[in-house]
């Protein structure tokens, strides 16, 4: 149920903030969404529903929080699927007007309690990503659970073409990497971040200290410069 | 116009380059910033163990290397070695040292890195992260 409200309170959060979708377009959105996830989940909304449903077309953040609220559990706990679906609204699920974009994801990493979020836009000319984020976390464990709900929401809201994520370095706990296309997502402890420094080498590109203090080559004094290799 | 060099006049000429890019016991060249590959000692690092099928290792893969009397893991990031057409291909078989976890050793990258890392199999995004110039 959890997985539920907070997407809701997500997607309706990025809803707001992005003026490209009109405000009838929301609460559809957002009962759609409450569908595709109600016949999945093993729970018995019934009573439930009618005040989602009822919540959905009014502001769509307050009725989510309230409902995150009362049902009380702090804890994150993932239900099984069920396999008794009613009804198959598979079709309708699949036309949402929610890519993850950027926003979605710093919002996501923003309800998860990220520590020192720092997003840098990648010049054209490096063709690497658009986006490069850095994010710090207070445990391993925090970084961990950040990393697989950015992938949960991701897998939810992805459309048939795009390929899968994956989380690497899944077994160092300190810095964990998600590589989504157009971003690229870093989760390291606070001290990881002071070793490597990421943000200092992404935003001035040479003009990096660490760079700097890298000795410039020098040729070793009986290197004798053979122009037979490379005419071959 | 290219000058032949002297003893390809006298039929001598048959130079051969890298054949078969990194396998068990080729010098290499450690490119990040690390100490471990920086500081000097009387060995070249060499690898002892390429950990793929086939024992030839090509960009991307991993490998154990020798250095300064320790083992240590690295990756491939360029070879000498003619790859696919379209991927740069390197004056010199570079190296990235890293740890047993996957995280790098050094901090910082000079030397190029071919940006194809990215689309291949594996936990690259890490050393992709730290490298200054993508070829």
């Amino acid at each position: 149920m959890n997985i539920l409200c907070r997407s809701r309170i997500l997607v309706s959060s990025v809803c707001r903030k992005s003026s490209l979708i009109d405000q009838s377009a929301v609460p559809r959105c957002t009962s759609l969404i409450f569908k595709a996830r109600c016949h999945r989940l093993a729970v018995n909304l019934s009573s439930c529903q009618q005040r989602w449903r009822y919540g959905a077309r009014l502001k769509c953040p307050f009725e989510s929080k309230r409902c995150y609220t009362d049902r009380g559990e702090g804890r994150f706990t993932e239900r099984p699927e069920n396999l008794e679906d009613e009804t198959e609204e598979v079709e309708d699920n699949r036309r949402f007007c929610e890519v993850f974009t950027l926003d979605v994801l710093i919002s996501l990493l923003r309800q998860e309690n990220a520590v020192d979020l720092c997003v840098i836009k990648v010049p054209d000319h490096i063709q690497y990503a658009d986006y490069f984020i850095v994010v710090s976390g207070v445990s391993p464990r925090h970084l961990r659970a950040m990393a697989l709900y950015a992938i949960k929401v991701f897998k939810f809201m992805r459309n048939h073409g795009e390929p899968h994520v994956k989380i690497e370095g899944k077994d160092a706990e300190d810095w964990m990497c998600v590589d989504f296309g157009k971003m690229v997502v870093h989760f390291m402890l606070p001290d990881t971040r002071e070793v490597y420094e990421l943000e200092k080498l992404w935003t001035l590109r040479t003009y990096d200290e660490q760079l700097k203090k890298i000795p410039a080559e020098t040729l070793p004094e009986d290197f004798i410069f053979d122009a037979s290799e490379f005419t071959k | 116009m290219r000058l032949k060099p002297l003893y390809s006049s006298l039929g001598l000429d048959d130079v051969s380059i890298a054949t078969a890019a990194i396998q068990k016991m080729t010098r290499v060249r450690v490119v990040d910033n690390s100490s471990l590959g920086n500081t000097p000692y009387h060995r070249p690092p060499r690898v002892i163990h390429v950990y793929t099928k086939n024992g030839i290792g090509k960009v991307g893969d991993k490998v154990l290397l020798a250095i300064k009397g320790q083992k240590k893991k690295a990756l491939i990031v360029g070879h000498k070695m003619p790859g696919d057409r379209m991927t740069p291909r390197f004056d010199s078989n570079n190296v990235v040292l890293i740890e047993d976890n996957g995280n790098p050793t050094g901090t910082r990258i000079k030397v190029p890195i071919p940006s194809s890392l990215r689309q291949m199999e594996g936990n690259y995004s890490k050393v992709l992260a730290i490298a200054n110039t993508f070829v």
